[in-house]
């Protein structure tokens, strides 16, 4: 195990927790929101995979070039899903419905997906899939430069619609406390779909970026949504800036662990962590009084 | 309590009983009337489906707790009895009573765990306790065989197929019955009492005195010991085990549907959801062969109940029934309070009235 | 708070409703026995021969899976046109097993005990073939498989399995190693490094040459196992390009091989020799690690060119109607086909029950001629034969060892990827 194994693993941790919290954002998103617990997020993020895939073997054009058309698409999609589905849970028992609902859509694009597309996996396979760079003594590969800065990029507009915008203080007022921010006269309901939608839009975003330099198949959404809920539960349930932290910090650790336990093992890594959040510090490291009653 | 419009109560036990037994003789009778061993292996898919069911329902039905984890539970039940078989030594039966008791026993950790936390949380939980031993035992590959798979030894070495499909065939019902009884035991007793007040509210059972902590772990011990029965009486079965098979959430899940469709109140329930969605897979292989439509159907349903009709498919459709052909046995929610009080009035002068004709 | 309070209404404590329930049970349980229904199986002499099969034509094993399905097929095909099998047509049932091994054992049961298949023919890859041939075994059916190959399939007492291929996994790197072994002090590697997948023959394929190159002294510094999802390889292949190892050498299938080789790539790291299984065989492969296959290596028990009696015809019907030659998955099932075919034709029977085990003793006893050579088996259902290393050269897969049937001369060291 030489240093410049461990300086590789740190940069290619970067990189990755990066790309986790774009991807885990949307998940915070979705409970601050409606405290609902979204399983069918990566099914949607395999989706939006799928689709930039697709796109790229129909018009051989990059597969980034998609994201004008899924973004929006998805956003709509998002905005349907909580008003057509989610806000028709009986609120006494939403959130353990919406597990199971959002369980049954997940099912439901998985065999979508392997219907329309078959259990083959895919990779895009672009120019510059091989192409690395020399960056702080690490070899880099472009791909997941690219895939990085395509996440930076989300979540600091996302940062600066939550905190710059109207819709983005109302979004944030909601998650703080829903009846304060009836009272004052936010349109609470609207806004919840506003906000499902912008999870969604994330994890259009979020999956382009995966299908870039990951290998996808139907069932893929499986290994996903365990360690992202496991960054929104260490993060703190309905923080985004939470939700970063934790995706960066769990993301460096299981890319530094893959070193001597291998990669495998490195994966249990997010599964401790929210366990041991769940003990120690139920509310994660920002989540403040949403955590106490779910 | 409802007024109670159904016939004196001594004759609505008969059949019951009757009902009961004709069930049980369809069961066994079963094996007979396959046309050949392959329908035999559906027969136990879908009474292990029924077992796996009926044990999650001690957690899910009493407690109103969904876990998605039982196949943390019934994968190490598998894996277990395999272990004790080939590293241990120990005969087949044994090891699956042993690998049952150890599940148990590691429950009580897990439970404490994971019963703190509510709601969403523990759903989390559950998840992830499934997609860490998935890790783990496929990492472990020396002691589990990882990805390359676990044999486990027949337990009837000298037995052709179709007659090795048959003793399991008997052996899961046996299972499934005694899973039965336990429930029905619980169903009927003060401690089964305290769950169902937990389910219906846990703040309010707890200041009433109800040990709710203890009560929990007790019943989710009892739903592990009876999943771990489960999944090690499939490995004797099936006899080659993967960490990704034994380790789904996908498979936890089924069982969460299968509960739901056929009604997490009732004893029968897990069974007859079992029955729909057994068969209701088995035709779409058959039809269809093995596409990924099943998947879009499982997660319809799923979707389905969970909207339209949480209390279950069965449940739900005579509620229907009920409403339609019966209007005056109403949801309690649509009666008004005034009709409720009068109705608990009527509910001694019926009880007077039934032990007069009983005595008679 | 969370309670199930949506199903506390409307159900009273004492529940009549359990008596309707258990009418549904039993209905339900009646209507279903009664629909289970049998296929008569095909006896009489001018019926198909039904031949079973469970391939994995979607999931982790799909590319080789439907490379083994178009060798069924040519076969079949082929045999029909000459007057089938004792004069029957054959037909071939294929199931989805979708490279799962629950799946596998439940799909044999289907065409063995339900729809009475008369012959079964084996699926892909060692991890399917082992819980495949458990079934066939318990059933009395004779098993000849076309790619379960690792010492595992051997070891597990079948009496009924052959495996229609020149060798065994452990021996399948054979020539390479010697050649490797041969060469001068100075060019020869020094160092290797190894990643397989948790998969019985890739790991055997790459564990053989590991036994025999660690023997002659190059030393392992890398030696990875990931489970068969893995579909990220950046740490592996930190770790190998870390290590800086003369060679690297992949056990590998379809997928992992091409996640491992653009891994590598994204790390410029340059080994002096690559050699990976199954992978570099497929059609698809060059194309997958964007075109820079030149100098990588694979075993392979079958060669378009070779010269074998049943080759030359194979390949050509083949390539007309599929458009491409054959690849050694299709030459194995053809080969299976071939096999299966020999000991009915000399038998004289082709049905379950006691005319299984008289095509088993027979193929015990003798040799069959088939595109892949003449196949001779050992009293487990081992192959005695070797198997030929292929090479990228010139932007097609050829054959370089053994020297006496080359098409290619090996490159050593490989050229840049």
């Amino acid at each position: 195990m030489s240093a410049a194994l461990v300086v590789q693993s740190l940069v290619l941790g970067v990189l990755l927790g990066g790309l986790y919290a774009l991807l885990a954002a949307g998940l915070t998103l979705y409970f601050g929101v409606m405290r609902v617990v979204m399983i069918a997020h990566s099914a949607f993020l395999i989706l939006a995979a799928y689709l930039a895939w697709y796109f790229h073997s129909l018009t051989g054009l990059d597969p980034l070039l998609s994201l004008p058309i899924t973004v929006p698409v998805f956003f709509g999609g998002g905005v349907a899903l909580q008003r057509l589905l989610l806000a028709r849970l009986r609120p006494a028992t939403r959130t353990m419905m919406s597990v199971l609902l959002t369980f049954a859509i997940a099912l439901v694009i998985e065999g979508g997906l392997g219907t329309v597309f078959t259990g083959t996996q895919r990779r895009i396979q672009l120019g510059y899939s091989g192409a690395s760079l020399e960056l702080f003594g690490a070899r880099v590969a472009v791909v997941k430069l690219i895939a990085f800065a395509l996440a930076a990029a989300a979540m600091a507009a996302l940062y600066l619609v939550l905190t710059k915008t109207k819709f983005g203080q109302a979004l944030r007022a909601t998650i703080q406390h829903r009846e304060a921010a009836q009272l004052v006269g936010i349109q609470t309901d609207r806004i919840a779909g506003y906000g499902f939608g912008l999870g969604l839009a994330t994890a259009a975003i979020g999956g382009t970026a995966l299908a870039l330099d990951s290998t996808i198949y139907p069932s893929l959404h499986w290994r996903w949504i365990g360690p992202l809920m496991a960054i929104i539960v260490v993060g703190g349930l309905g923080s985004v800036p939470g939700t970063a932290i934790a995706a960066m910090l769990l993301g460096m650790l299981m890319s530094l662990l893959q070193i001597p336990l291998g990669t495998t093992w490195a994966q249990t890594v997010f599964y401790l962590a929210l366990f041991a959040t769940l003990a120690f510090r139920p509310h994660g490291l920002f989540g403040g009084r949403l955590a106490t009653r779910f | 309590m409802r007024p109670d419009s159904e016939p004196a109560r001594w004759r609505g036990t008969t059949v019951r009983a009757v009902a009961i037994a004709i069930g049980a003789a369809a069961i066994l009778a079963f094996p007979a009337v396959a046309a050949n061993p392959y329908m035999l292996t559906v027969g136990i898919g879908i009474l292990n489906y029924a077992v796996l069911a009926t044990a999650w329902n001690f957690v899910g039905g009493f407690t109103g707790y969904i876990s998605l984890g039982h196949g943390a539970l019934s994968g190490l039940g598998a894996y277990g009895t395999g272990l004790l078989i080939t590293g241990a030594g120990l005969p087949s039966f044994v090891a699956l009573g042993v690998a049952a008791v150890i599940v148990g026993v590691l429950a009580i950790p897990i439970g404490i765990a994971a019963l703190r936390v509510r709601g969403a949380s523990f759903v989390i939980v559950s998840i992830a306790l499934v997609l860490i031993l998935l890790l783990v035992f496929q990492s472990w590959a020396q002691l589990t065989g990882g990805s390359r798979g676990f044999v486990v030894p027949r337990p009837f070495p000298h037995l052709h197929r179709a007659e090795h499909h048959l003793v399991f065939f008997f052996l899961f019902a046996g299972l499934l019955a005694l899973a039965l009884v336990a429930w029905w035991l619980i169903d009927r007793s003060h401690f089964g009492l305290g769950l169902k007040a937990i389910r219906e509210d846990e703040d309010k059972a707890q200041s009433l005195g109800i040990p709710t902590f203890a009560a929990k772990l007790v019943v989710f011990v009892v739903s592990a010991v009876f999943t771990a029965l489960g999944g090690g009486l499939y490995a004797l079965w099936f006899g080659d085990l993967d960490p990704v098979f034994q380790f789904s959430v996908l498979s936890g899940s089924t069982t969460v549907l299968i509960a739901l469709l056929g009604g997490v109140r009732h004893l029968f329930g897990p069974l007859l959801g079992a029955l729909v969605v057994g068969a209701g897979l088995e035709y779409f292989k058959l039809e269809y062969g093995d596409t990924p439509l099943h998947l879009v159907a499982t997660g319809v349903l799923l979707g389905g109940v969970v909207m339209f009709m949480p209390e279950g498919i069965i449940p739900g459709l005579f509620g229907l029934y009920r409403r339609w052909f019966a209007p005056s046995d109403v949801s309690i929610r649509e009666v008004t309070a005034a009709a409720l009080l009068d109705a608990s009035r009527r509910v001694p002068e019926d009880r007077e009235r039934a032990s007069r004709e009983a005595g008679r | 708070m969370m309670s199930f309070r949506a199903f506390a209404h409307g159900t009273p404590l004492m529940n009549p409703s359990n008596r309707v329930h258990r009418t549904t049970v039993l209905i339900a349980a009646l209507a279903f026995s009664a629909s289970g229904c049998g296929h008569k199986s095909a006896g009489s002499a001018s019926d198909p021969i039904l031949i079973g099969v469970s391939l994995p034509l979607t999931g982790d094993f799909s590319e080789p899976g439907k490379g083994i399905q178009r060798g069924y097929e040519a076969w079949a095909k082929i045999v029909n046109a000459a007057g089938g099998l004792l004069g029957r047509q054959v037909k071939l049932k294929f199931l989805d097993d979708q490279s799962s091994a629950d799946r596998v054992v439940s799909d044999y049961e289907q065409l063995v005990g339900k729809d009475k298949v008369n012959l079964v023919f084996g699926p892909f890859s060692t991890r399917l073939v082992v819980p495949a041939a458990r079934v066939a075994e318990e059933y009395g059916m004779l098993f000849v498989e076309p790619a379960g190959a690792a010492k595992q399939v051997f070891e597990q007492g079948f009496k009924n399995l052959f495996y229609a291929a020149p060798a065994v996994a452990t021996e399948h790197y054979k020539l390479l190693a010697s050649y490797l072994l041969a060469l001068p002090e100075a060019t020869r590697p020094r160092t290797a490094a190894y990643a397989s997948m948790d998969d019985p023959f890739a790991q055997s394929t790459a564990y053989g040459l590991k036994a025999k190159l660690e023997a002659g002294g190059i030393k392992t510094l890398v030696n990875e196992v990931y489970p068969p999802s893995t579909t990220d390889f950046s740490s592996i292949a930190a770790k190998i390009a870390d290590s800086k190892a003369d060679i690297v050498v992949g056990g590998t299938q379809y997928q992992d091989g091409v996640n491992l080789i653009i891994a590598l790539q994204q790390l410029a790291y340059q080994p002096k020799l690559a050699a990976f299984s199954t992978a570099p065989t497929e059609a698809e492969f060059a194309k997958a690690i964007g075109n820079k296959a030149e100098g990588i290596l694979a075993p392979t028990g079958y060669t378009p060119q070779s010269k074998f009696p049943s080759n030359v015809e194979f390949v050509q019907k083949y390539t007309a109607q599929f458009g491409g030659p054959p690849g050694e998955d299709e030459a194995n099932g053809y080969a299976t086909g071939q096999v299966v075919a020999a000991a009915v034709a000399a038998v004289g029977c082709a049905e379950q029950g006691d005319c299984q085990g008289k095509l088993v003793a027979w193929l015990r006893g003798h040799q069959v001629d088939t595109v892949v050579g003449g196949l001779k088996w050992d009293d487990k259902g081992r192959p005695l034969g070797a198997h030929m290393i292929q090479q990228w050269v010139g932007g097609k897969i050829q054959v370089v060892l053994p020297a006496d049937l080359k098409e290619a001369d090996l490159i050593y060291p490989k050229p840049t990827w």
